[in-house]
């Protein structure tokens, strides 16, 4: 599948949309009038919202315009609009975010130095073809480096998970 | 020339070889923290405040002040190579230092930020030294309005001209506005847009987002094109660091309209972080010929650079003088000197001038130390570059993970950065300016109470922002920058266009 | 025989450590959760209690400061909600534990936490401009009643203690200010002595700096007795020549901040009894004798039921004040 710039337009801008509506419905539970002693705390955000609301519509309006505009010069031409992600990128991205966010997930329930280590060393072994053992080391050095730094120099506690009161670190 | 003589006795007081070990030590730990997108200067500053119970408070706020030091040159060198900002004040310093540095020019990159810094420092202290009784009266002259008026000013400045279209700069402008708003409203009390969730309570971090936006999103652009840096070609010879400070005295005039709006931003209650925006957005207007900013235009670079700093340092003046800090580091700062016992305020300087002036010659000769220790460094950050990406990306994607958590250690700011990374990587690549969703993130409601204030001073009159010649002349300058690129841009547009008629 | 002699060795060491095991004693890092930001008065408290008590070698096990300070501190208390039962954090606020949610929804109640301790009351003074035409408190309560409205007190943030005893003065006099919340003491302390503000209600080391300058001055405590004698501060003047309110003719007889610290809720009795018996044993090290002189606080130690007794009457008589404005958040 290959994602048209137009396509990213499109949900970006419904998206934008959507947050100045939320800020919206929001603020219009806070009252969002001109009190005598000057705006209520509503007032702020719910303008802005609006403001927000119609610049996304504009962005949208104009993505539909150039979308169309585009798809004339590719009958005539047969030049194909812009691609705003070809399939080969995407799934470099889709790997990439996926491991991303399996180390959030794994430094949530597993703390984040086992996750670091572990999304480290595996970034290294699978993407870059170190060695298992090269990349595990790469992975446990660093998280020994990150940890001396924060822990220790300056004193500042980080998400720790099951394993590390099994050596004895709080 | 009484100042002059109690800067000598304040050198007096600094040069000691236990001050300048503290002086190095100090730098050497901001680096640190600087370097660590997240961890800032407040946290590390914080930290050090229980070990400074055993100083005596000059040496206490030499260490403590070294350390803030560092830490503003630390922060630019992250923006510069990976476009991470590691201190706020330093994302406008990303702009143009991250596109240079793809260049392949990094070392020049860095050069050119340093020594900038190191510039604006020094303008900042020279500007304490002359004018600290003046300056600290005028501070007072600041009340709500004002206030109002200097950030408008700061907004009016960045955003008076940009070349992305007005639409998406809007949408960017008023998601920054919105985000800012999230959480307790200090003047109403209220609690706003959380929409029932406790984490938001405590609002969206400003650092947290631009860690997400710029460091994650760039993250995954990298990804996206390839897995690799760009720029990883960059020749390391320590004559690159020459030839640049050499280049320097070339961008003569937007050093010194940098290191004004600096004092000015530091002196009023701006802050370091409006001040490299303001000068960055000054600077590109200013520019007339040239390649356009945002593409690694050294000016891009040396105009946030020597802001910065000149603010950082200017900012310590109303903090001693007045107990009014106008920066996180700077507030962390003055709860140090509480604890010490010394009580900020106009009688400082009279009661303790060995403190204040020992603080003031200080900040010279640490500076110093920093600008010869960030650039020895050098060499060591661009290497960084060579490191094969799928080692060092999942590197700098774990420390901004950890980076955001220490800024509130919430957990839930783990998944914002993801949201955020998302964002900023969509926005780039469509073409939405990402400055002013956060600039709005650093002003926008510090802008609201400013103007919220007002309104309850005035009842509700808008008169009270042309109520003195303070104010007024304040706005009419953030108005004339607002709308007079605008226009000008336009009559000359409209002037080229009529010989083609 | 060998056997005899491990079973009475045995036996030794577990009576050796019976008392160590009846008193409990934290054994990983202890949480000092602070609810205010970095160089808050609250981050000051905590700050200094952590030195006094590794200085002094009270507590053993490290401690580390954590800043929660968002939503007037409300962050650390539900953070304190999130982990009840847990004996290694120790919450360090003022009275905003017990007053915060009546006038905010939030998702805690006072119940959530359990009070150790309160050290220390940080007192409230009306302070003027130097220059200002208001000699006394009295001058310029009737100032207010003559144009009701007009005279602008100044204070940190909405619905906190400074606009609580804003209001208390108002409901106590039926004189009518215009109330304007900043962000902190600091700011407010320059806007006074920069005369944005006609008074305000800061602390005594919010406002210190400007009244050894010369720039503003105070007119009276909301304490009950005069405060500790000290060196003169400005001129003449020194914190004990500052009238009380009560006795400069303003009927509030005492409004205090108590400095206090908190536990989460279901820890065990011993805990509670640790870090009480620590905290008591802070008040008498130089390093809080020094702080209480600095800041001008008056020392306190309430534990127990000293202490519960005081957060009641503290929390009734302040709520009376929130329901006489409509301050109290609809349920």
């Amino acid at each position: 599948m290959t994602v048209r710039r137009f396509h990213a337009e499109i949900g970006t801008a419904l998206v934008t949309a959507g947050v100045g509506l939320a800020a919206v419905i929001g603020a219009s539970e806070l009252g969002f009038g001109w009190e005598e002693s000057g705006p209520q705390p509503g007032y702020f955000p719910f303008y802005v919202g609006l403001v927000l609301i119609g610049a996304s519509l504009w962005n949208l309006m104009r993505a539909f315009v150039k979308h169309r505009d585009a798809m004339v010069q590719e009958r005539a031409s047969g030049e194909i609009e812009e691609p705003f992600l070809p399939r080969e990128n995407l799934g470099r991205i889709g790997t990439f975010l996926a491991a991303m966010t399996g180390f959030v997930i794994a430094t949530l329930t597993l703390g984040v130095y086992v996750a670091s280590a572990g999304y480290i060393a595996w970034s290294a072994w699978r993407q870059g073809g170190y060695p298992l053992w090269k990349s595990l080391t790469i992975g446990i050095v660093f998280t020994v480096v990150q940890y001396v730094i924060f822990e220790t120099i300056f004193k500042i506690p980080l998400l720790k998970g099951p394993i590390e009161p099994l050596l004895g670190i709080y | 020339m009484g100042n002059f003589d109690l800067l000598m006795h304040g050198f007096g007081v600094a040069i000691t070889p236990m001050h300048l070990l503290l002086m190095v030590g100090g730098v050497l730990m901001g680096l640190v923290v600087g370097v660590l997108p997240g961890l800032g200067a407040p946290n590390g500053v914080s930290l050090l405040i229980p070990l400074t119970f055993a100083l005596d408070p000059t040496s206490a706020i030499i260490l403590l002040s070294s350390m803030y030091w560092g830490a503003l040159f630390g922060g630019s060198t992250t923006s510069i190579l990976f476009n991470i900002p590691g201190e706020p004040s330093s994302v406008a310093t990303t702009f143009d230092g991250y596109p240079m540095a793809r260049k392949g020019e990094s070392t020049r990159a860095l050069t050119l930020a340093f020594m900038s810094a190191g510039v604006g420092a020094l303008t900042g202290v020279i500007v304490i030294t002359l004018l600290a009784g003046w300056a600290s009266n005028f501070a007072l002259k600041f009340g709500a309005p004002e206030y109002f008026a200097v950030y408008f000013l700061a907004f009016a400045a960045f955003i008076g001209m940009g070349s992305a279209s007005p639409a998406k700069t809007l949408v960017s402008l008023t998601t920054g506005l919105l985000l800012a708003t999230v959480g307790m409203d200090t003047v109403t009390g209220e609690i706003r847009l959380t929409f029932g969730l406790d984490q938001l309570l405590s609002g969206i971090s400003f650092l947290v987002v631009v860690i997400g936006l710029f460091g994650i999103g760039e993250l995954l652009s990298t990804v996206q094109e390839g897995l690799r840096f760009r720029g990883v070609s960059s020749r390391i010879d320590l004559r690159d660091v020459f030839k640049t400070i050499a280049e320097l005295p070339r961008y003569w005039a937007t050093t010194i309209r940098s290191g004004l709006i600096g004092i000015w931003m530091g002196i009023t209650p701006g802050g370091p972080t409006a001040a490299s925006f303001m000068s960055y957005g000054i600077a590109r207007q200013a520019s007339r010929k040239g390649e356009p900013f945002g593409t690694g235009r050294p000016e891009g670079i040396v105009a946030p650079e020597t802001a910065d700093h000149s603010a950082g340092s200017c900012a310590m003046l109303p903090m001693l003088a007045l107990g009014v800090p106008s920066s996180a580091t700077a507030a962390v700062m003055m709860g140090g000197l509480m604890i010490w016992g010394l009580t900020p305020g106009p009688m400082l300087f009279a009661t303790k001038p060995d403190f204040v002036w020992g603080l003031i010659a200080s900040m010279y000769v640490s500076n110093l130390i920093g600008v010869i220790l960030v650039l020895a460094t050098v060499p060591m950050f661009a290497a960084l570059l060579r490191i094969p990406f799928s080692i060092i990306g999942p590197m700098i994607v774990v420390i901004c993970f950890v980076g955001a958590y220490t800024v509130s250690n919430s957990s839930f700011d783990l998944w914002l950065v993801l949201l955020f990374g998302l964002v900023g990587y969509l926005f780039t690549k469509l073409d939405y300016p990402l400055a002013p969703l956060v600039l709005a993130m650093v002003l926008g409601h510090k802008a609201e109470n400013a103007f919220h204030q007002s309104m309850i001073l005035s009842n509700g009159s808008l008169d009270i922002f042309f109520s003195n010649t303070l104010v007024t002349s304040i706005m009419v300058i953030a108005l004339a920058l607002l709308v007079l690129p605008k226009t000008l841009q336009l009559s000359s547009r409209l002037r080229r266009r009529q010989p083609v008629e | 025989m060998t056997k005899i002699k491990t079973a009475l060795l045995a036996a030794t060491a577990v009576m050796a450590a019976a008392p160590a095991m009846a008193e409990w004693a934290p054994n990983r890092p202890v949480e000092f959760v602070v609810a205010s930001g970095a160089g808050g008065g609250s981050d000051n408290f905590a700050r200094t209690i952590q030195s006094a008590l590794t200085r002094n070698d009270i507590v053993d096990a490290p401690m580390v400061v954590l800043n929660k300070g968002g939503g007037s501190g409300a962050e650390a208390f539900l953070y304190a909600r999130q982990n009840a039962g847990d004996p290694n954090k120790l919450i360090f606020a003022t009275n905003n534990v017990y007053l915060l949610p009546y006038v905010a929804k939030l998702a805690y109640t006072t119940e959530d936490l359990q009070p150790v301790a309160a050290l220390a009351l940080d007192e409230f003074l009306v302070w003027v401009k130097a220059d200002s035409p208001y000699e006394t408190i009295t001058d310029l309560i009737d100032a207010a009643k003559e144009a009701p409205g007009t005279i602008v007190f100044g204070g940190s943030q909405s619905k906190d203690t400074d606009e609580t005893l804003v209001a208390l003065i108002e409901q106590t006099t039926g004189a009518d200010f215009r109330y304007v919340p900043f962000n902190g003491g600091g700011e407010v302390g320059v806007q006074l002595a920069g005369g944005h503000i006609a008074a305000n209600v800061n602390n005594p080391n919010e406002n210190v700096g400007q009244w050894q300058a010369g720039a503003v001055r105070p007119l009276c405590v909301f304490a009950p007795q005069r405060m500790a004698e000290s060196e003169p501060i400005s001129g003449e003047m020194g914190w004990h020549d500052i009238p009380t309110c009560s006795e400069a003719g303003l009927d509030i007889e005492s409004y205090q901040m108590p400095r206090t610290v908190w536990l989460p809720k279901d820890t065990d009795p011993e805990v509670v009894a640790y870090y009480q018996d620590a905290m008591t044993k802070v008040a008498e090290t130089p390093e809080w004798q020094d702080y209480l002189t600095k800041t001008s606080q008056t020392g306190a130690v309430l534990v127990g039921d000293e202490l519960a007794d005081f957060i009641q009457k503290n929390e009734d008589s302040t709520v009376k004040v929130f329901q006489a404005e409509g301050w109290t958040a609809a349920e």
